[in-house]
């Protein structure tokens, strides 16, 4: 057996209160792409950040290629061997791509006294030809980007320094088809020059098709390490939650259903670009599914239908025939949206659990239309926090010290409490685990039971296949093509439509 | 009790700590200057009546700017806006000789110069910070122009004592700094105004996504700052009714120092707190007159900046001391 390239031995880690890794052994080895899984919370992101210099350990030692390895930042453990793409975005929006690229390097670049913008650009145009993101060029203004690209610059950052081991935290739920695509090819690369891949992913099926090792965490303490042999499904969702969790978790109906009633629907939406004449009816009691790749117009469409974007043509109203203007009338009439970037768009990291579920439902609570008081937020706050098992020390612990799916659960709360009709969930299941994925499939079947309408915008097949009443593909800003529910529908008749 | 306990107990206690901080701090200032003046000889109620005097208009402008203040924003312009009404004030008393049209004036040019601010900021969307900083060089210019044309630069225009000699008594001005205390934080802690900004302060991009209307909330933060202002001129009249072009010329950056003593974040969002204008403007106030009677020199107004930077610095870093540790990666 090959020596290790990474060796952790008996690492801890405490955030305040929450012990986030208790004495975890780990072991990265050349030429192997070994996967990390367990339930948000459990330390994988911890361990892999203290590897990558993001942070420090309490205790316990670390080896690289046999040498004891402290790096004293991310940029440090980058220059001398290990790297890491992190979970939520890790570029900056008001500079190029180019400067993004080349943030601590830009002295590289000078002549004199000015920098060479078009050698960097250049440069980075090549670290960005190297994974396969052509369509990204170094001048172009970050801000332009979507997330996923924003994603793959962070990728062409980290690979065009060549490390050894590289990490990769929850990246892929933030690509669609292609994205992904680039980076297990990115990872494959590594395995094949004898370099090693942690790689951290909440999707079973992916991480057990890309890895050849698999590592479970539970509560920060290492349950058990996983052989490509030894795969099993269920044997790995037992180790992660602690318990038996069998079966599926999407719908156990293979039957659409609705209600007459329509209750949110866009018409000839157009934005250039973006949108082409998109016509779409969500009734009552339905669950809606799109999907397609990622420049697909899907998202833009979820804020549209928020009102959050104005389209150039074409309206959205409700079954009423109320105009949907703006963010404020959805509210209204009772819609709610949960974006894809969580921690930008659909929280507040600095406020509290109870700021981020309160704020949408002021009007809600507050007595006689204005005055809020502490006993009626409190009992309106707890009781999303005991309906959603969000897991917190008390409701005015700050959500940045959440883990991803409580955090989700946050977002969940803030517009079930205050009794949305309408829900668009743009990927609302990215970087959750699975049983908080289980927790929010029920949710939604209860949601559509309560006859309420649901518009799932996801990068994920089998969830939209699993959830959706009707499941609509979008391509090039326009809708290709539109599958109802049934029991025989697979990833590959869709995936046809998509590309 | 497990560790786990222990160390939830631990940062709720240091969470504590930073609220009540400033607090402490206003007692042992207050402790301080008591003592100095004593030891030094002076008159305490002499000071204390200068203090309340300074203090109540620092603390009444600072309250209506901490809703600016809440939204991330910040406003340069608030002290040349104190003058300018004031100005207008004088000026249209001279000219009526209605103690009613001055106050009117007063609050209308207060209101209008934070409006025009706002409004400038939302519809033309230029920066806050570049709109107060015009408005600032424009009213005090103004203002300026108004006073040398029909007084002199250095004797300024000014109303009969009179007028506002029923007002000039502590309990008068104290009751005003209550009531409008009282009245901002209602509004800041109990409704849906100061709840909506706070969480827009935190992060616009997702308020906007959960419908709140940015430019509607950052119009009401400056009206609210404009009426601060308002009363904040008028008060300054009443403690000397004439107005020389040096009148309120440091006010719109005591307010930030203030703020910032009285233990609100520099980036306002939901950790703001209304208490901190009238806690920090007080802390601020106090602190001068002590290294005034301390370092009573020209070359000590020097020193006594430095102190008040060393200060507002160390205050910076305990109030955020909190918000630091909790930046983790999970």
């Amino acid at each position: 057996m090959k020596a290790p390239i990474l060796q952790m031995k008996n690492i801890h880690k405490r955030f305040s209160s929450t012990i986030a890794l208790d004495g975890v052994d780990l072991d990265a080895f050349p030429g192997e792409i070994c996967g990390l899984i367990g339930e948000n919370g459990s330390g994988k992101s911890t361990i892999s950040s203290i590897a990558a210099g993001m942070q420090k350990a309490d205790e316990g030692e670390m080896f690289f290629r046999g040498e004891p390895w402290s790096p004293v930042s991310m940029i440090d453990a980058l220059e001398k061997g290990i790297g890491m793409i992190v979970q939520e975005s890790g570029t900056i929006s008001g500079i190029s791509v180019a400067e993004n690229l080349f943030l601590a390097e830009v002295k590289k670049f000078r002549k004199g006294p000015v920098v060479d913008r078009e050698e960097m650009n250049r440069q980075a145009d090549l670290a960005l030809d190297a994974i396969g993101a052509s369509d990204i060029r170094g001048n172009m203004p970050m801000s332009a980007l979507d997330f996923q690209a924003r994603k793959l610059v962070e990728i062409a950052k980290v690979v065009m320094k060549d490390p050894d081991v590289l990490v990769v935290d929850e990246t892929s739920t933030a690509l669609s088809h292609e994205g992904r695509n680039i980076l297990y090819d990115v990872m494959r690369r590594f395995r094949e020059e004898d370099k090693a891949v942690l790689f951290i992913s909440h999707d079973l099926d992916e991480i057990m098709d890309v890895c050849d090792t698999l590592t479970v965490l539970r509560d920060g303490n290492l349950i058990r390490t996983f052989s490509k042999e030894e795969f099993n499904p269920d044997a790995i969702r037992m180790s992660m939650i602690g318990r038996e969790l069998k079966g599926d978790y999407y719908r156990s109906d293979f039957i659409p259903s609705s209600l007459d009633e329509i209750a949110l629907k866009g018409e000839d939406l157009s934005i250039p670009g973006e949108l082409d004449g998109v016509d779409l009816t969500l009734r009552k009691g339905e669950i809606v599914g799109i999907g397609g790749l990622s420049h697909c117009g899907m998202h833009t469409l979820g804020k549209v239908l928020f009102g959050a974007i104005r389209p150039e043509s074409g309206r959205v109203v409700t079954g009423d025939g109320s105009e949907i203007r703006d963010e404020g009338s959805s509210m209204k009439h009772n819609i709610g949206y949960v974006a894809k970037d969580r921690d930008t768009e659909s929280l507040n990291l600095t406020a509290s659990i109870r700021d981020n579920i309160a704020i949408a439902g002021l009007d809600r609570y507050a007595v006689s239309g204005f005055l809020l008081t502490a006993g009626n937020e409190k009992k309106y706050v707890d009781k999303q926090i005991a309906d959603l098992s969000i897991k917190c020390s008390d409701r005015d612990q700050a959500v940045q010290q959440l883990s991803g799916g409580n955090k989700q659960k946050v977002v969940f709360g803030k517009w079930i409490g205050r009794g949305s009709d309408i829900l668009i969930l743009d990927c609302p299941t990215r970087g959750v685990d699975i049983g908080v994925k289980r927790d929010m499939y029920r949710l939604m079947s209860d949601m559509k039971k309560q006859g309420k309408a649901i518009l799932i915008i996801s990068e994920e097949l089998p969830e939209l296949i699993g959830m959706s009443d009707r499941l609509i593909i979008m391509k090039d800003g326009r809708i290709t093509k539109e599958f109802t529910r049934s029991e025989s529908l697979s990833d590959a008749d869709v995936i046809n439509y998509m590309i | 009790m497990d560790s786990k306990t222990a160390l939830l107990k631990k940062y709720k206690r240091r969470q504590r700590l930073v609220t009540v901080l400033p607090f402490v701090a206003l007692a042992v200032l207050f402790a301080v200057l008591c003592l100095t003046v004593q030891a030094k000889g002076y008159r305490l109620p002499m000071y204390l009546k200068i203090l309340l005097n300074e203090g109540v208009v620092l603390a009444i402008v600072a309250t209506g700017a901490t809703f600016i203040y809440t939204l991330g924003s910040f406003d340069i312009s608030l002290g040349a806006s104190t003058l300018f009404s004031a100005t207008v004030g004088v000026m249209v008393y001279n000219a009526t000789g209605n103690f009613g049209l001055m106050l009117l004036a007063i609050f209308g040019v207060a209101i209008g110069c934070s409006l025009l601010s706002s409004v400038l900021a939302s519809v033309f969307h230029i920066p806050v910070f570049v709109t107060t900083v015009a408005m600032m060089s424009v009213l005090s210019a103004v203002a300026a122009q108004i006073i040398t044309a029909n007084g002199g630069a250095l004797g300024g225009i000014s109303i009969p004592a009179e007028v506002v000699r029923p007002f000039d008594v502590m309990w008068f001005k104290i009751l005003v700094l209550t009531v409008f205390f009282a009245v901002c934080m209602f509004l800041f802690d109990y409704t849906k105004l100061g709840r909506r900004q706070k969480f827009l302060g935190g992060n616009p991009v997702c308020a906007k996504l959960t419908g709140i209307d940015l430019n509607k909330y950052a119009i009401l933060a400056f009206i609210m700052a404009g009426i601060g202002v308002g009363i904040g001129a008028f008060l300054t009249l009443v403690y000397t009714p004439s107005v020389t072009t040096g009148t309120a010329g440091s006010i719109g950056m005591n307010i930030l120092v203030a703020i910032v003593f009285g233990g609100m974040p520099i980036s306002g969002g939901p950790r703001s707190k209304i208490y901190a204008a009238v806690v920090g403007g007080f802390s601020y106030i106090i602190l001068n007159n002590i290294l005034k009677i301390l370092i009573d020199s020209n070359a000590g107004y020097g020193i006594s900046q430095i102190v008040s930077a060393v200060f507002f610095l160390a205050v910076v870093y305990v109030t955020g001391m909190n918000y630091r540790s909790q930046l983790l990666p999970r």
